[in-house]
């Protein structure tokens, strides 16, 4: 598991926190404004209601106090707003995105699929503590924010979204540029680069990369460590629920169709999804025929096929966000089943979705002896 | 338009009536919507039984056919043109296998009755949704591109280029001719061979019909028989890429000798005076015989087979060529000792036997030997071996030639990768067939001459190459029309996406990027249908023509009901 940066790079900068850490972020987006190093910056804000939160791409550094680095929900999956941004290619505005571990690691899967254009962008990702289901927040957001605040002081994790709470990646560095709060010390954070573009920011800014990161490795990986033994444990107990077949569409007997699940998912881009396609409407005489077969079928139709084909097309690529989770109107577990089946199809081709920009899809990288292997399973 | 499918059933003789209760199998279609008329015949494929099925065709204005019979690798074809003959598009019908699929996997025929109908519905079921497609006819290309520019390449090109037929000859090295021109004499008629292979480079030199580039190396080609895209890269030429279009293939890069270096019991490399036989071949060709010393020797032993063990095969031109230069030695250096240490003597052919009867005599010696080992001993090589009857013998010569096997290049197999053909334990390339296609390969359009394909003389090199030009000749016909094929992939331009995961599948280099579009396009010319593309393809935005989603999808779920 990569929660931390490579060896020869176990170094990053200790800031001082003024007020509070989120104004220390947003005062570090200020200065790179100002310093021209980016000309605009793609960070969480409340909506003026005061009831949600959004992206914005904010181009005004003085509307930077208003950022909200430390969301409590995620009701856009920030890797969707970069892709909106980038997805015609790159821009002449230099940006940074300032996203959670799981958005950065979306990102780097769209960019892989060609979603985003990353030249111009730099990716800012800090320590997530998690986020609250959507539902439990808008019910009262004043006394949300309290919890949620709480929560964070408290290192408790009780109060967020069950995939947040067996989130092994939620100091996972994948990105340019890392904020680091666990194990700082009082008042501090560390901010840490993981690529030549961090690099150049922090150099531009006449930061000085020298300071020890040994507390904030040693913690984060021994949160990695504690959450990966939960997450295991959820997950085995997941599948006893919803493994095999009458369990599957028992769990998902509940679905709608009403397909907000694919399209909340970040790694979900195709132009129009298959489900929505065409080619899922058959003449009538089919869903007569398939009636007579089998007493009756229910409609709308196909809600488990979606679901199934939704698997077999992106879990390579899922990241455990928890959007479709979110979005579901019938609180059915589907970023639970579906970070199950995630961690297990990567397994199969040691493949961690968003790990790095390296790493070739593997959709795109066939080798041979995995035909071979079929084989020796087929003996 | 009114559909009206007809269903005809072959009894294939026994095959498929004693195996499989026909009747009900038509009672089961029958009633199946816009199916109008279901038969049964005794053996369709057969002269009466084609009529037949174009007589019905017109006496009911079938519009779709569904034939269930055989494998439709045997008779699919011969179906799709009766339809054509019968005036309805071939792509209006659909073969249903119920002879290797059903009747003869099982005894029990209650189910192979029970799948034949299974199938049989599938089939109807697909054809709904079945869309004429319409054959094109593209010019072919009757140009050749010959790779290597050896005795092989020269042959081939020297036959081919005529004003209606260009040949593009692409050499890796500086100029042209091959191993041959390192020889001063060939066997077995001790010919000098300066000036046969020296008029075929000029006639390749002054053909206007021939494009030579030497120094230069392929670095991509894509299409099919007829159609095939060229890359050449010009070394020389500071990387200058060409682009060109020929037909057809003829892979004729050679061979080259095993490296002694590779069995150290030889010393090869380590002692002076120990060297190979093409090391000889241009000592002599090039000035005289003599040690490292600058003199004579005055004994010489030639170790054959080596690397045979290594390699696993007999590389049939080194007894020959050993003999060669025991004349060689004993035409220059009078009074030499020279001994032949062999394991098996390979002469076979009508005239090699009394060459080599011709080349006993006095002073020439021939030893079966095994665990051969030279070694220093003084200003001579000492020569450690077991005779025939297994006691270690040793022998003192000044010079020793080793006789490798023959290989091929290692740089060969990305030619290999380019053109889908597969390679050897050595590392030859595989012909179709060793005995029925020996130039042909597995890639239609692309053939083998000489030593590429395994080791060979100059005549068996010669003859290759001529069977490969009448292969082009009889087959890439200037001015014939091909047929691309037809069920071809095709990508939506509103679903797609633009991740570029085709391009990374196709196996023919047939999809480009449109970067204004963000889109990918497939080059259907050069498409095969393999449906690669259709199957990587997350958005659903690739679609093969003749397998859509909706005529698999309806097929499969009658067949899974």
């Amino acid at each position: 598991m990569n929660t931390s940066i490579n060896k020869q790079e176990q170094n990053g900068a200790i800031i001082a926190v003024k007020t509070n850490v989120r104004d220390t972020i947003n005062d570090f987006f200020k200065k790179t404004m100002e310093k021209g190093i980016f000309d605009a910056i793609l960070i969480p804000m409340q909506v003026p209601a005061g009831d949600s939160f959004v992206y914005v791409l904010l181009k005004d550094s003085s509307l930077l106090k208003d950022a909200s680095p430390l969301s409590p929900i995620m009701s856009v999956q920030g890797a969707k707003a970069v892709s909106s941004i980038t997805r015609l290619g790159k821009g002449h505005m230099k940006i940074a995105a300032f996203l959670r571990p799981c958005e950065t690691r979306a990102t780097i899967e769209l960019t892989k699929l060609e979603q985003t254009n990353l030249d111009n962008i730099t990716l800012i990702s800090m320590d997530c503590p998690g986020v609250m289901p959507i539902s439990d927040y808008i019910e009262d957001p004043t006394k949300a924010m309290k919890l949620f605040e709480n929560a964070i002081k408290n290192e408790d994790d009780t109060i967020m979204r069950p995939v947040c709470q067996i989130c092994d990646k939620s100091s996972m560095v994948a990105g340019d540029l890392h904020i680091g709060l666990l194990g700082a010390k009082k008042d501090t954070f560390f901010i840490i680069p993981s690529s030549e573009k961090g690099k150049q920011v922090l150099s531009d800014l006449d930061i000085t990369v020298k300071d020890n990161i040994d507390s904030w490795t040693s913690k984060t990986q021994a949160k990695a460590e504690e959450k990966q033994k939960k997450r295991k444990k959820a997950h085995k107990e997941l599948r006893l629920k919803t493994g095999a077949l009458d369990n599957f569409l028992d769990t998902f007997a509940q679905c709608i169709n009403c397909h907000n699940c694919m399209r909340v998912c970040p790694v979900c881009y195709c132009r129009v999804c298959y489900f929505d396609s065409d080619k899922v409407k058959h003449p009538s005489e089919d869903y007569l025929q398939k009636a007579e077969s089998k007493g009756s079928i229910r409609f709308l139709p196909d809600t488990s096929l979606f679901q199934m084909g939704r698997m077999t097309h992106m879990s390579l690529s899922c990241v455990s966000c928890g959007s479709c989770e979110d979005a579901c109107p019938m609180s059915i577990p589907v970023a639970q089943v579906f970070s199950m089946i995630a961690d297990e199809t990567q397994e199969l081709f040691n493949y961690n979705a968003g790990r790095s920009l390296e790493d070739p899809l593997p959709l795109k990288a066939y080798k041979e002896d995995e035909l071979r292997e079929m084989e020796d399973d087929h003996d | 338009m009114d559909r009206k499918i007809g269903v005809y059933i072959c009894e294939c003789g026994p095959n498929i009536s004693e195996k499989i209760d026909i009747d009900k199998v038509i009672e089961a279609v029958s009633s199946l919507k816009d199916v109008v008329i279901v038969e049964k015949y005794k053996l369709l494929c057969s002269e009466d039984g084609k009529n037949f099925l174009k007589e019905q065709i017109k006496k009911h204005n079938i519009t779709h056919l569904v034939v269930a019979a055989c494998s439709p690798r045997e008779h699919q074809q011969t179906f799709m043109n009766v339809c054509e003959n019968a005036g309805i598009n071939p792509y209006l019908f659909q073969l249903v296998n119920i002879r290797e699929q059903c009747a003869w996997i099982t005894e029990d025929k209650e189910e192979a009755t029970k799948k034949a109908i299974k199938l049989t519905k599938a089939a109807i079921k697909r054809i709904y949704y079945h869309t004429p497609l319409e054959k094109k006819q593209i010019d072919s290309n009757p140009d050749v591109l010959v790779i290597g520019g050896g005795i092989a390449g020269i042959e081939a090109s020297l036959q081919l280029a005529k004003p209606d037929r260009k040949v593009y000859l692409v050499e890796k090295t500086s100029s042209l001719g091959g191993l041959v021109k390192n020889f001063e004499k060939t066997y077995p008629d001790m010919i000098p061979s300066a000036p046969f292979i020296q008029q075929k480079i000029e006639k390749v030199h002054k053909n206007p019909n021939i494009t030579i580039f030497t120094d230069s190396e392929v670095t991509g080609i894509l299409g099919f028989f007829g159609n095939f895209e060229v890359k050449v890269n010009q070394l020389a030429a500071e990387n200058k890429t060409t682009d060109f279009d020929v037909g057809a293939v003829i892979l004729a890069t050679g061979s080259t000798l095993f490296d002694p270096r590779k069995s150290p019991q030889y010393n090869y490399g380590t002692v002076d005076n120990v060297i190979t036989a093409l090391d000889f071949e241009q000592m002599n060709l090039t000035g005289k015989i003599v040690l490292k010393n600058g003199k004579p020797p005055k004994s010489a032993a030639i170790i054959h087979c080596v690397g045979r063990d290594k390699k696993g095969y007999c590389s049939e031109i080194c007894c020959m060529y050993s003999l060669k230069f025991i004349r060689y030695l004993k035409e220059k250096i009078p009074g030499i000792l020279v001994t032949n240490f062999y394991s098996d003597l390979c002469i076979p052919g009508k005239s090699h036997q009394k060459f080599y009867e011709q080349t006993l005599g006095k002073n020439v010696e021939f030893k079966r030997a095994e665990n051969i080992e030279i070694h220093k001993k003084g200003e001579q090589l000492d020569i450690k071996y077991r005779d025939e009857n297994g006691n270690t013998n040793k022998s003192l010569v000044d010079m020793v030639i080793l006789s490798p096997a023959l290989e091929v290049p290692s740089d060969s197999s990305t030619l290999g990768e380019f053109l889908g053909i597969s390679q050897d334990d050595g590392n030859f390339f595989i012909e179709e067939h060793e005995k029925l296609s020996p130039v042909s390969t597995s890639t239609e359009g692309v053939y083998l001459a000489g030593c590429t394909q395994g080791p060979k003389s100059i005549p068996d090199t010669i003859t290759q190459a001529e069977a490969v030009t009448g292969k082009i000749l009889s087959s890439l016909i200037p001015g014939k029309k091909i047929e691309p094929e037809v069920k071809v992939s095709y990508i939506s331009e509103s679903f797609c996406i633009g991740c570029k995961t085709c391009l990374d599948v196709c196996s023919y280099g047939c999809i480009t990027f449109n970067e204004v579009k963000k889109i990918s396009v497939v080059n259907e010319v050069i498409c095969r249908g393999c449906g690669n593309c259709v199957a990587a393809c997350p958005s659903g935005a690739a679609t093969l023509k003749h397998f859509t989603f909706r005529q698999l999808y309806q097929e499969l779920s009658e067949a899974v009901q």
